[in-house]
């Protein structure tokens, strides 16, 4: 019963995302407020019938209702409730629903927020926000309905993948959803903004906060799932330049881009279009992240079963959603064309430059990810793209961003130069060099590739500390905290995302260069070396999970002077539902590196193959991408706080320095 | 002014072109002439890898306690890949028996103990001529499988001409096995 109620709540939110599309956008045209006005109300219905249908189905699942074929398929009577709770999105039906959930609640925050927003542009923007939710509604309802029922209900379902049953998985598909449904907002801004043929900066004003949200949102997701990938798949790597992955790297290098491009039509109104134009790619690539698994046309190891019959409705979806923006694009675009009124070596200039090779990287990442499918269309050969081709490509597009990411923000508006920039740039070069030789005395056998690595990094974080420095440093007229209280947040978010990208080259870099790893097969008794520890087999032992079986090596971790400091219980188990076996990776993270261990095949008689890793300063890479959203999250609710400022401030004065060289934002936009 | 324009229509041109081959892939695959399951193996055009592996006992079959590959030879051979614990194999089961009338089958057993296996035949019938137990999966490492079921066809002198991944499906036997098949001139 509650599964048909589900069902029709779901039916009820197509038919008021109908309303909520078509209704509004007639409104805006007549100015006829009444119909604007249906925008946030259908948004808001919609939202909670969505709630509901949501609900409905995770109650299936908390109750293993297994005459729900859903249910039935992917869950099991004696999996732990949270697998249960989070197998409702571990396949294909749920997943949907739950990023149907997502793009409506951010349709219905956008309906109860956006206040000081003039009707009709936010009327327009969720008009496009009930477009895409009716699209996937419709996908949902026709191809993918969860709530189907089976004419004969089973004992016990046939469980969920093993190797699914994750606490990292289980967060990891809601964060990357709430990063690619994000863009949606995005999306619509830049729709709404072709119809109208207007683009001030208020709009990018208006749209900033979705997409750095959405943005932190997609940077946890994907660090969620490369950590998930170095814990759960045991191979010891973090990235693989899967099709999986590629398919979410590439909205977030779009959205990077987006962030920034928007920066300059918020303070400069220039690069309209360019935004315009960027916010459509963002969005489609992440719908593109989402859907081209599951539509049969590329490989994967993650992928759910794919079916081609829903390919097409998927490649439909696609086709309108990314086509008739861009042919409104090459209609009203053009009247959003301003010409350039600033030089190279400016803050717009780096920008652009920073777009250009987030744009570039997007494209060598795209290609990387399209190109066997497309050769193999046209010669029949099947290829696959590996790391060697993204390392030589992708790394060095990365390396000449990082180079402007460290004096681009230290740059004047237009032209010029702001005092800041000679001893930033001095700092910079210091850092770089010191780095380098640094690297170079401790260790000289290393190329020019670790080299440079190390280089950037110091300059970088030498550009970004001279610069926290030359801001915040006590002066005659004010002292630490009072130049601090100053700076606008966007600022101080920026520092801590770019600092960030230092830790995570860090951890990167460090994994790839002084990563330790022996493969052997060992007897208990044996002793292992690897990078300074002594690690002893001691033994196995036999292990009851509350839905498994698994075997247990223990490793005892020793230092030089035969300290204990560690012990280590790599598993392999059994999972009797599926008969399948995974292996379980044992980890003990710390900040100067990580052990790492697994349990290979093996019995008594011919020993154990064990797979012992030592990876220096690899948790870095998800503590810099952790820093990179708290810097995203940073500016998002300082600009709240710095706008109601504004507000507040009767007089007017100026609440920066340099960094507001821009003129004024011109109050009131239309409206 | 016309030079702008026609840069705010390039994208639109890209998207058609990439729509373009993406609906063609989708087409392709739809008609079943394109698998994405059909990945490239190093294997074609080489002999099959040395396979020898405990048989399994079943009634009025052969006593003997292993099973090679090379009993095979002189004939076109289908090795197939599979277990009882894994759910595309029991989809794939009457596709199988279908192809057994016009093709030997060589069943490996992958990672499976034989109770279960024999169980497996039970329920979803017995298309092999012999099937071979691969306990601990060391001879699929040395096929280099990718995940069961999966299956080979070989030629008459044991060289892989064909492999396929995941299930076989009456698509696939139309449209990949059987021309393969008459290629070989069976």
């Amino acid at each position: 019963m509650i599964a048909e109620f589900g069902h029709f709540a779901l039916i009820t939110a197509f038919i008021l995302s109908l309303a909520q599309s078509v209704v509004p956008l007639f409104g805006a045209a007549r100015r006829n407020i009444a119909m604007m006005l249906v925008a946030p109300a259908a948004a808001i219905s919609v939202t909670l019938a969505v709630i509901l249908s949501f609900s409905a189905l995770v109650w299936g699942f908390i109750t293993s209702d297994f005459s729900l074929a859903l249910v039935a398929n992917h869950s099991h009577s004696t999996k732990p409730m949270i697998y249960k709770i989070s197998g409702t999105w571990g396949n294909h039906e749920g997943s949907l629903l739950l990023w149907i959930l997502i793009l409506v609640i951010y349709g219905g925050l956008m309906a109860l927020g956006g206040r000081t927003m003039p009707i009709a542009l936010k009327a327009r923007i969720l008009a496009i926000q009930g477009m895409v939710s009716a699209s996937f509604l419709a996908f949902s309802l026709f191809t993918s309905n969860p709530f189907q029922r089976l004419s004969t209900i089973p004992l016990d379902g046939k469980g969920l993948n093993p190797i699914l049953q994750d606490p990292g998985l289980a967060i990891h598909p809601p964060m990357l959803y709430l990063g690619y449904v994000g863009l949606s907002m995005a999306f619509a801004f830049a729709v709404a903004a072709l119809i109208t043929g207007e683009v001030d900066r208020m709009w990018a004003k208006w749209m900033r906060p979705w997409v750095i949200a959405a943005w932190c949102a997609l940077t946890c997701g994907i660090a969620l799932g490369s950590w998930w990938a170095y814990y759960e798949l045991g191979w010891g790597g973090w990235w693989f330049w899967d099709p999986v992955e590629n398919a979410s790297l590439m909205p977030w290098l779009a959205a990077t881009a987006l962030l920034h491009s928007a920066i300059v039509v918020e303070k400069r109104g220039q690069l309209k279009s360019w935004t315009v134009l960027l916010a459509i790619m963002a969005f489609s690539l992440s719908l593109v992240g989402t859907f081209i698994v599951r539509s049969g046309l590329l490989t994967s190891v993650h992928s759910f079963a794919s079916d081609p019959a829903r390919g097409v409705f998927v490649l439909m979806i696609l086709l309108f959603a990314v086509g008739i923006p861009l042919a409104l694009y090459a209609w009203r675009g053009p009247k959003l064309f301003t010409t350039a009124d600033f030089t190279l070596t400016s803050r717009e200039g780096a920008l652009i430059a920073n777009n250009m090779l987030l744009i570039v990287a997007t494209a060598i990442v795209l290609l990387g990810t399209f190109y066997p499918l497309g050769l193999e269309l046209v010669t029949g050969a099947r290829i696959t793209v590996g790391p060697p081709y993204f390392d030589a490509t992708f790394n060095p597009v990365m390396a000449i961003l990082m180079m402007i990411m460290a004096i681009g923000p230290v740059m004047a508006w237009r032209r010029g130069r702001t005092t800041r920039l000679q001893p930033v740039m001095i700092c910079a070069l210091a850092g770089g060099a010191i780095a380098c030789i640094a690297l170079l005395s401790f260790e000289a056998r290393f190329g020019i590739g670790p080299l440079a690595a190390l280089g950037l990094i110091g300059w970088l974080s030498a550009g970004i500390g001279a610069d926290i420095w030359l801001q915040l440093r006590p002066t005659k007229s004010a002292n630490f905290s009072a130049r601090l209280k100053r700076l606008p947040r966007d600022v101080i978010g920026m520092w801590v995302a770019h600092f960030g990208i230092v830790i995570f080259m860090l951890g990167a870099v460090g994994d790839s260069l002084f990563n330790s790893e022996q493969v052997v097969r060992a007897n208990p008794g044996d002793v292992i070396r690897i990078a300074d520890r002594n690690i002893t087999f001691t033994g196995i032992q036999q292990v009851q999970g509350p839905n498994y079986q698994a075997v247990a090596a223990q490793l005892e971790y020793r230092d030089e002077a035969g300290n204990l400091f560690a012990v280590l219980r790599p598993e392999k188990r059994i999972y009797s539902a599926e008969r399948q076996t995974t292996t379980e990776a044992a980890i003990r993270p710390t900040l100067r590196g990580d052990d790492y261990a697994v349990l290979g095949d093996g019995d008594a008689q011919i020993g154990y193959t064990l797979r012992l890793y030592y990876k220096p300063l690899i948790s870095w890479i998800w503590g810099g991408a952790a820093l990179m959203a708290v810097g995203g999250l940073v500016a998002v609710f300082g600009r709240q706080r710095t706008v109601r400022r504004q507000n507040a401030a009767i007089t007017g004065v100026a609440v920066s320095d340099t960094h507001m060289a821009a003129p004024p934002l011109s109050r009131g936009g239309k409206g | 002014m016309s030079k702008v324009r026609l840069s705010f229509l390039l994208p639109l041109l890209a998207f058609a072109v990439l729509a373009l081959f993406g609906a063609i892939a989708l087409y392709s695959t739809l008609l079943g002439s394109r698998d994405p399951a059909q990945l490239p193996s190093v294997l074609v055009g080489k002999p099959a890898p040395q396979t020898t592996l405990p048989r399994l006992r079943q009634q009025d079959h052969n006593n003997e306690n292993s099973v090679t590959l090379t009993e095979f030879r002189g004939q076109p051979l289908l090795v197939n890949f599979f277990a009882s614990w894994c759910a595309p194999c029991r989809v794939e089961a009457p596709a199988l028996e279908m192809i057994s009338k016009n093709i030997a089958i060589f069943g490996i057993a992958y990672k499976d103990r034989s109770e279960d296996t024999a169980e497996f035949l039970q329920q979803f019938g017995n298309p092999f001529q012999a099937i071979g137990m691969d306990i601990d999966g060391r001879n699929g490492i040395r096929w280099g499988v990718y995940g069961v079921p999966e299956t080979y066809l070989l030629d008459r002198d044991g060289v892989v001409v064909l492999r396929h991944a995941g299930p076989i499906t009456r698509g696939i036997i139309d449209n990949t096995i059987m021309p393969a098949l008459e290629d070989l001139g069976s």
